[in-house]
């Protein structure tokens, strides 16, 4: 009995990283079925466009995911730029998106160095700088809606929202940090250190690396990436709202897990998370096909990230859950 | 009659029993002997019980018998006396003897304590042990509380009507001279209603004691031998497989020590885990930490590397008195560290071979933080054939591979990287005999090359074997130092009677 499922178990093992792209195919395969009209490029290429932003939170929150943390601030963070975008689009600029990722990364270190040298379990500490960064947004726009100037964001802006040969600037957007977000984590010191406290900390701090600084590195580039991914919610609605972003959360957590890094870290990555956003966006589309209500869709992400916590999790890392 | 047929016990990777029978009749002392992971604990857990065999059976005087755990393995008369110490040490002798067990001496919801220390007090006669059953276990010597556990075990007597097994457990370790002769005549005694199955690397012992020796090696019964037939020499050769002389250690290869101080603690002191320490490491010495569980070995170990600050003393490294306390600021001192918790500490499981071997060192194989993954693959291919790791490729997960690569991936981490003191925990734990040999070559080579090893060994063999000086610790206090390979090596019970 105990050898037939440990056989299965190291076939499963094998299956485990592959199931990404097969859900994302037989995902697309079902729906296309179903609606035709579903596989047309058109369609095809302005969903992934409208997932960018979502697409740029989760690659940030991958890092997090990645050594073995959360970050719950992602969409705070968000809701905060989208109203820092607006504000000082009209006194800065283009400049404007630089103050707006410099926010996002300091409120993420200022999680990172809660979470390592306070010892705050990261599922805290970045829920109480979400918590801060809400507050920061309701402040700035006196919790209503604000809107940005045409002629000022298209001239700061514009490049990020037009298309070219057909293509939506946004995948472009999205294709650019993907690359150096990949760069990031598979080329470079920094994220071969990732790799390792994500895979064994105890190991990275007795092989000398400065784990705690890593760390904080790794949230703050959460925070930008969320940042980034507010920036362009804004620019895309033209505006920004404390509450704008509201529902992104879950989804890019989903996006993360079912996208094949786990919540244990060290294995996955931001292609990983690329295929996740994709079923995350085939699994939207087809819920205005089967014609679900838009008030279900985040109980079935609930439930999707339940099963791929499940199927993802390294038992072997875990002595107890709590 | 208690028999094993063809019993089998798998672990992930590990066939750790393989189709091993064993009996033992009533009355008998049969001895258990084998290396260090032949599956003497293995076998023996499958013997009371905390262990499920894979396949096989057990017998009890003809009838089959499966153990769920220790606690049925005791109502079938089957009792473990243990050889780290189990007894609870903040417990009198009497709450220890009958922990588990305290229902008989209840009534009304409260123990009745005049009844228990009067059963005690009988137990303890048997082990003709005359102390008061009251007395908190911690002030008794570790002879005394040997003889506890065996008391212990020996209230089966009264809870059984079978016939008694008793498994002892490396029970002469933390003995005396004096102090075996005196357990062994129990022993002898107690066959009237007992039979014992003892465990040792004493072999001279085993061989006083038993009337039929069971040799292991690698899970399997390689030999069954009676007492008229044995002879120390012989069974070595059947456990290691081939002589065992100064060879396995490697002493002939062992050369004497330069001048040049590596590390020196002078009057180096951390809270309640050492006190007062002083030493000198030099190039090419291997320096062996000797003491009990909690006497100071690892935490001197821990400072040596950076971890620990001490609160007192100088530690000095290659000149320069250590004033930052941090893993990172060890390593670069050139200290590299062998972890005992190889999986934990050692290797990244999930990364693989390269990866591993560079952790300690991207700045070296890196610019501006790209890494030069081609360098860092000819820097482990170059290793993996060095020290003949067996690993398909370098790109294979460390997790992957067996215990004495591990090794040689965490010592190539640090060899790679220029280390010149090299920490080694407990270097050979779980590893099979060929391994270990390749660690043991190893640690000739480095200290031929003067790299300076501190080593917390796994046996007090190995430790006189591949030493050159040994420190001998106390709870945390220094006893002696035996500057062995210059002044003649230290015996087994020299340092036994220095260590408790």
């Amino acid at each position: 009995m105990d050898s037939i499922a440990k056989t299965i178990g190291l076939d499963f093992e094998r299956v485990r990283q592959h199931l990404p792209w097969v859900t994302l195919v037989l995902l697309i395969l079902v729906v296309g079925l179903a609606d035709a009209n579903f596989l047309k490029p058109q369609n095809l290429i302005g969903m992934a466009a409208d997932i960018v932003p979502l697409f740029i939170m989760a690659m940030g929150l991958t890092f997090a995911i990645y050594i073995g943390g959360i970050d719950l601030s992602a969409q705070s963070v968000a809701n905060m730029t989208t109203v820092i975008a607006t504000v000082s689009l009209a006194t800065f600029g283009i400049g404007a998106a630089l103050i707006c990722i410099f926010f996002g990364a300091v409120l993420g270190g200022v999680s990172g160095f809660v979470t390592t040298r306070l010892l705050v379990p990261s599922f805290v500490s970045t829920l109480a700088i979400g918590g801060v960064a809400f507050s920061i947004g309701e402040w700035l726009s006196g919790q209503r809606a604000l809107y940005m100037d045409a002629t000022m964001r298209d001239n700061a802006f514009g490049w990020m929202v037009g298309n070219t040969a057909g293509i939506p600037h946004e995948i472009f957007i999205g294709g650019v940090l993907l690359v150096g977000a990949w760069f990031l984590q598979s080329r470079t010191t920094f994220g071969r250190a990732l790799k390792a406290i994500g895979a064994g900390e105890l190991a990275a701090v007795a092989s000398g690396l400065n784990v705690d600084r890593i760390k904080i590195m790794a949230f703050a580039l959460s925070g930008a990436f969320a940042a980034i991914a507010g920036l362009l919610f804004a620019v895309k609605l033209s505006g920004g709202s404390p509450t704008i972003a509201n529902g992104f959360l879950l989804p890019a957590i989903v996006a993360v897990l079912v996208g094949g890094t786990p919540l244990t870290g060290g294995v996955g990555g931001v292609i990983n998370t690329l295929i996740g956003t994709l079923i995350v966006a085939v699994i939207r589309s087809s819920m205005l096909y089967f014609e679900i209500d838009a008030t279900k869709q985040q109980m079935v992400f609930g439930i999707i990230l339940i099963v791929a916590i499940a199927v993802t999790i390294d038992r072997s890392k875990l002595s107890v859950v709590k | 009659m208690y028999e094993l047929q063809s019993v089998d016990k798998m672990f992930p990777g590990v066939h750790a029993l393989k189709s091993v029978d064993f009996k033992i009749g009533r009355g008998e002392i049969v001895g258990l002997v084998g290396e260090n992971g032949a599956g003497k604990s293995t076998l023996m857990k499958v013997i009371y019980g905390a262990y499920q065999p894979d396949g096989g059976t057990i017998t009890i005087d003809g009838t089959a018998v499966r153990f769920q755990n220790p606690r049925q393995a005791m109502d079938h008369g089957i009792g473990m006396v243990f050889q780290e110490q189990s007894l609870i040490t903040n417990l009198t002798v009497m709450e220890n003897i009958f922990l588990g067990f305290e229902a008989q001496f209840v009534s009304m919801g409260v123990i009745n304590w005049s009844k228990m220390a009067e059963a005690a007090g009988k137990q303890l006669a048997k082990v003709k042990l005359d102390i008061d059953p009251g007395m908190v276990t911690s002030k008794l010597s570790f002879a005394q509380r040997q003889l506890v556990e065996l008391a212990k075990v020996l209230t089966l007597e009264e809870r059984i009507d079978g016939d008694l097994v008793i498994l002892l457990d490396e029970p002469t370790s933390v003995l005396a001279k004096d102090e075996v002769e005196l357990l062994f005549k129990l022993v002898r005694d107690l066959t009237s209603r007992a039979s014992f199955i003892f465990v040792s690397h004493r072999m001279d012992e085993v061989l006083e004691l038993s009337d039929r020796v069971y040799v292991l090696k690698d899970g399997a019964v390689v030999d069954v031998v009676s007492k008229t037939e044995a002879n120390v020499d012989a069974i070595q050769h059947k456990m290691v497989g081939r002589d065992v002389d100064k060879e396995y250690y490697r002493e002939q290869r062992q050369t004497d020590f330069r001048d040049g101080v590596l590390v020196s603690f002078d009057d180096v002191s951390l809270g309640t885990s050492y006190r007062n320490i002083s030493f000198e490491l030099h190039a090419g010495e291997v320096l062996c930490l000797v003491g009990t569980e909690g006497s100071g070995r690892e935490a001197i170990l821990r400072t040596v590397f950076g971890l620990d600050r001490p609160d007192s003393g100088t530690v000095t490294i290659k000149g320069q008195p250590v004033t930052r306390f941090h893993a990172r600021a060890g390593v670069e001192r050139g200290i590299g560290y062998v972890p005992r918790e190889r999986k934990i500490e050692g290797i990244v499981g999930g990364m693989n071979v390269y990866e591993n071997m560079t952790l300690s060192q991207m700045q070296n194989y890196s610019s501006n933080g790209v890494l030069r993954i081609g360098d860092e693959k000819t820097l482990a291919r170059s290793w993996i054939e060095r020290l003949g790791i067996k690993t398909p490729n370098e790109y294979k997960d460390c997790g992957g591979l067996s215990g004495g690569n591990q090794q040689k991936v965490v010592l190539a981490k640090w060899r790679s990287g220029g280390s010149d003191v090299i920490l080694l925990d407990h270097p050979t734990r779980g590893l099979d005999i060929g391994a270990k040999e390749d660690v043991y070559d190893m640690v000739r080579e480095m200290s031929a090359d003067g790299v300076g090893i501190i080593l917390v060994a796994d046996t007090l063999e190995e430790a006189i074997g591949l030493s050159h000086t040994i420190l001998v610790l106390k709870d945390g206090e220094m006893q002696r130092l035996f500057n062995g390979f210059r002044e003649g090596k230290p015996t087994l019970y020299d340092l036994v009677h220095h260590m408790i």
